[in-house]
């Protein structure tokens, strides 16, 4: 095996990580704010839009990634009456997925990051005299999001493996190269680069995380 | 002269259950009173009244001769944060904001609510970690602070508020015993300097020595109200005189 094929294979596959990347930032930055409004509106007490949060998440929670990806790349557009206006270019679609799909994810862990804070943190807020918002944005978010931390973490590594799903509605990624790779010259060295690669993304992954969680331990 | 505090009637059931029945008693400024009772008589529930943080089912409850809550509902949003300004709580397990430095947690609502300037909150943060004798953790979290420490921060920070009512929910129930004297002469400097004080403590030798009187509490009711001397000394019922025998064999 030569340098010649390593960098020639190599070259597509690194051409697919960059899609592998973009798609995991989009729905990264997308999903995690979404979420967080998701949480908010499974605690309000405005009845119909607390169900709708909930009737979401258990949606998205209960159905396979790969059911609502293939789904929203090919199924929206049979839509009856609204099809014609649902059309994505793949990459669209599949990210409009990946995004509702863990925004559901993060609705809940957001959510458990909540409940875990004592209620006397909003008696003590209220006492000092803050009102509802200023308490929820000084005192109540800054502790979720540390709670939550870990399990944001664990997501985002899950995330960046889903992305792999691209492979099911042929948007070319990382995974993609590496089996075409495979199929044309019978080896399984693209396989080996593309597991190497999924690695060094989740190394930095767990680096950042890490580094995030130190600077957020209030110790 | 109008009490600090005016208690009438207060009254508060969950379904059958009376929690408070016909609580009345008046406060003068500058008051110090320990509450005192059996778990379960009512007395965190009929303090945290005073403050807003239960809902009630009947009576009137006025601070400083204005109306907090009138035959069992609370005054509108406005009247309340007007009237509870004036009143700063500390809690048994503290309640400090685990995410901010001690500093941060004191000067928080002042900074926030932006009365004053930035400066001169600053000032009155040393100046009360000054007073509780933790100027050195400044920028320690709570996390790092023993639990007489966490309470003592506590404290300072309600004072930031500069509040003519303090009340105490059991201020050291939650601390090993060998840190409760640290918190309660704190306490005891406070109602030297005046300080309108409602204290529900088990600690009886703190409510003998510090209070002008002493609600014992039974039942959802002030069922004995008197100066130290009367209630420690010569108390009239004998639940009370029960109730003290026996905390003083377990303490």
């Amino acid at each position: 095996m030569s340098w010649e094929y390593l960098l020639g294979v190599m070259k597509p596959m690194l051409e697919g990580a960059q899609t592998t990347i973009f798609l995991f930032l989009l729905a990264i930055i997308v999903s995690v704010p979404l979420g967080f409004g998701v949480t908010l509106l499974m605690k309000s007490r405005f009845n119909p839009l607390a169900w709708i949060a909930h009737t979401y998440v258990y949606v998205m929670r209960g159905t396979p990634l790969m059911l609502q990806l293939l789904f929203f790349c090919f199924g929206l557009p049979l839509l009856p009456g609204v099809g014609e206006y649902l059309v994505f270019d793949r990459f669209t679609a599949a990210a409009l997925a990946f995004i509702l799909n863990y925004g559901a994810y993060f609705a809940e862990i957001f959510r458990g990051g909540l409940l875990s804070i004592d209620k006397g943190q909003h008696e003590a807020a209220q006492v000092l005299g803050l009102s509802k918002w200023q308490t929820m944005t000084k005192v109540i978010i800054p502790q979720m999001f540390r709670v939550a931390l870990p399990a944001t973490a664990n997501e985002s590594i899950s995330l960046i493996k889903d992305t792999a799903l691209l492979y099911a509605v042929a948007v070319p990624e990382l995974l993609h190269y590496a089996q075409a790779a495979v199929n044309r010259d019978f080896r399984l060295t693209p396989f080996l680069i593309a597991a190497i690669m999924y690695l060094l993304m989740t190394m930095v992954l767990t680096f950042f995380f890490k580094a995030l969680e130190k600077r957020y331990t209030f110790e | 002269m109008t009490h600090i505090i005016e208690v009438n009637q207060l009254r508060k059931s969950f379904g059958t259950l009376d929690v408070l029945k016909q609580v009345s008693f008046n406060v003068e400024p500058g008051e110090v009173i320990a509450v005192i009772g059996p778990s379960g008589s009512g007395k965190s529930t009929m303090l945290r009244s005073l403050i807003h943080l239960e809902d009630i089912s009947g009576g009137t409850i006025r601070i400083q001769g204005q109306a907090l809550a009138e035959n069992g509902s609370y005054a509108g949003a406005a009247d309340i944060r007007k009237i509870t300004d004036r009143m700063g709580m500390v809690f048994q397990h503290f309640n400090l904001f685990p995410h901010l430095t001690v500093q941060a947690n004191l000067e928080l609502a002042p900074k926030t609510l932006k009365k004053e300037s930035s400066a001169i909150i600053r000032q009155r943060s040393l100046e009360l970690l000054g007073k509780v004798g933790l100027s050195d953790k400044a920028d320690a979290y709570p996390a790092n602070l023993s639990g007489g420490q966490k309470q003592r921060v506590a404290i300072a920070r309600a004072l930031m508020m500069q509040p003519e009512i303090l009340l105490f929910d059991e201020p050291t129930s939650a601390l090993d015993p060998e840190l409760t004297g640290e918190v309660l002469r704190v306490i005891k400097q406070l109602a030297q300097e005046n300080m309108t004080m409602m204290i529900v403590t088990h600690e009886m030798s703190f409510a003998r020595d510090v209070a002008d009187r002493v609600f014992f509490m039974d039942n959802g009711e002030i069922a004995e109200a008197g100066t130290p001397e009367q209630i420690f000394g010569n108390a009239k019922l004998s639940r009370t005189r029960t109730f003290l025998q026996r905390v003083e064999v377990e303490g």
